[in-house]
């Protein structure tokens, strides 16, 4: 019993550290899809912390008409 | 809540008699009825069927809101737009102030802090992109999208490299004919959801129910609006046990007057504030003053083209708290 307690644990340290969660413990459809939503969740929040304002660069510079990319950074 | 079913039986509607003008004087002034017709002088007919469509329900206490809750601040505040295109702009903001940390006792503790704030703005009539960020990585972030003529999708996003502590909502807006309507959806499970009608060309009435799924709580509201073009009285009131009730008086072009009142039956807590709101030709003065003893004031003065000077005060005599900020704002 007790070392199955402690395989499992050392099974979760290593998979939390950001790759693809683990199934959990009784392979229930519910858990599995709510450990993958967490996991979609929280890779949604990283893509929009770094990406958004690039994109929205990334949107204004292909707008009409169009700005030049010395204007992006000088101050005039 | 007996106070909602009192505010449900506020003004009647006013219902006005058409223009009755004699014959002779229509042949003879045939444009000046049409212009007295349309103007503010004669009442006209009502169209039930044809009533204008409500301001949003989060903007229901706008007026009051501009005059009487500035945007005040403590220290110096340095902001420069770039419009790189009329639809696209960036914009550096630099702050150096003390801000106020909330403390357990009603000692006022305040932390100098400064900051500097890129952003990056896209306006297009149908999508609006507003991103800010911070130097400690806090970000901010808009999005309002027209989907179609009636539908809007509005994303409001607070982001933090903390874990735990960043904020989203989804806000979906339908606008009918007289009638506008939202849901939203929030992290920590937050669901709301809010209807506003239009019950005649000055009167709209409207509820919000929202449900927060963390803390099993849930609430419900009730607000009315009565407005011409001279004044705007609106009321709320909240099953959280919080009653508001506003009242803007545009006494000229240029003055406005606003008056605002709010009772918390959870706290037993009543605060009253009246201000006033001058917006002249050159500059906009914007001053308050509170019964819980604060009083405050923000300066917006147009120097030159495109160079603004703000100055800000605000001057808590209760808890001896004095603030006071001076800023420049460069570019549109």
């Amino acid at each position: 019993m007790a070392s199955r307690v402690s395989l499992k644990a050392k099974g979760k340290r290593k998979a939390g550290k950001g790759s693809k969660p683990a199934a959990p413990e009784d392979g229930s459809a519910g858990g599995l899809a709510k450990e993958w939503s967490t996991w979609a969740m929280k890779k949604a929040k990283v893509l929009a912390h770094y990406g958004f304002i690039p994109l929205v660069i990334l949107v204004g510079m292909n707008s009409e008409p169009k700005p030049q990319l010395y204007q992006l950074l000088s101050p005039v | 809540m007996g106070s909602s079913a009192s505010l449900a039986a506020a003004p009647p509607p006013p219902v006005a008699p058409p223009p009755a003008l004699p014959a002779g004087l229509a042949q003879v002034l045939p444009q000046k009825a049409e212009e007295k017709g349309n103007g503010k002088g004669a009442p006209e007919k009502v169209d039930w069927l044809d009533l204008p469509c409500p301001v949003p329900y989060e903007e229901l206490q706008r007026e009051a809101l501009m005059s009487l809750k500035p945007e005040l601040f403590e220290g110096l505040r340095f902001d420069f737009m770039k419009m790189l295109n009329q639809r696209f702009a960036l914009s550096h903001s630099v702050f150096m102030g003390s801000m106020e940390v909330p403390s357990q006792s009603s000692d006022i503790i305040k932390v100098p802090s400064s900051h500097y704030e890129f952003g990056a703005n896209f306006l297009d009539p149908k999508l609006m992109l507003i991103g800010r960020v911070l130097t400690d990585g806090r970000m901010n972030a808009r999005v309002k999208c027209d989907l179609t003529d009636n539908l809007a999708l509005k994303i409001h996003a607070q982001l933090t490299n903390e874990p735990h502590f960043s904020q989203g909502m989804f806000q979906f807006d339908y606008k009918g004919k007289d009638y506008r309507s939202q849901f939203q959806i929030g992290n920590n499970a937050f669901y709301g959801a809010n209807y506003i009608q239009s019950v005649s060309p000055h009167l709209s009435f409207g509820g919000e129910i929202f449900w927060i799924g963390h803390q099993r709580k849930s609430g419900i509201g009730f607000a009315a609006r009565y407005n011409t073009d001279k004044m705007v009285v609106t009321a709320q009131v909240a099953s959280t046990g919080i009653v508001g009730l506003s009242y803007v008086q545009k006494i000229s072009e240029k003055v406005s007057l606003a008056s605002d009142f709010m009772y918390n039956q959870m706290s037993r807590d009543v605060s009253s504030t009246f201000g006033y709101d001058y917006i002249l030709r050159q500059c906009r003065l914007r001053g308050k003053i509170d019964t819980n003893g604060v009083v405050g004031a923000l300066l917006e003065e147009r120097l030159n083209m495109g160079v603004t000077l703000l100055l800000s005060a605000e001057v808590d005599h209760v808890k001896k708290d004095y603030k006071f900020g001076f800023g420049l704002t460069v570019g549109e």
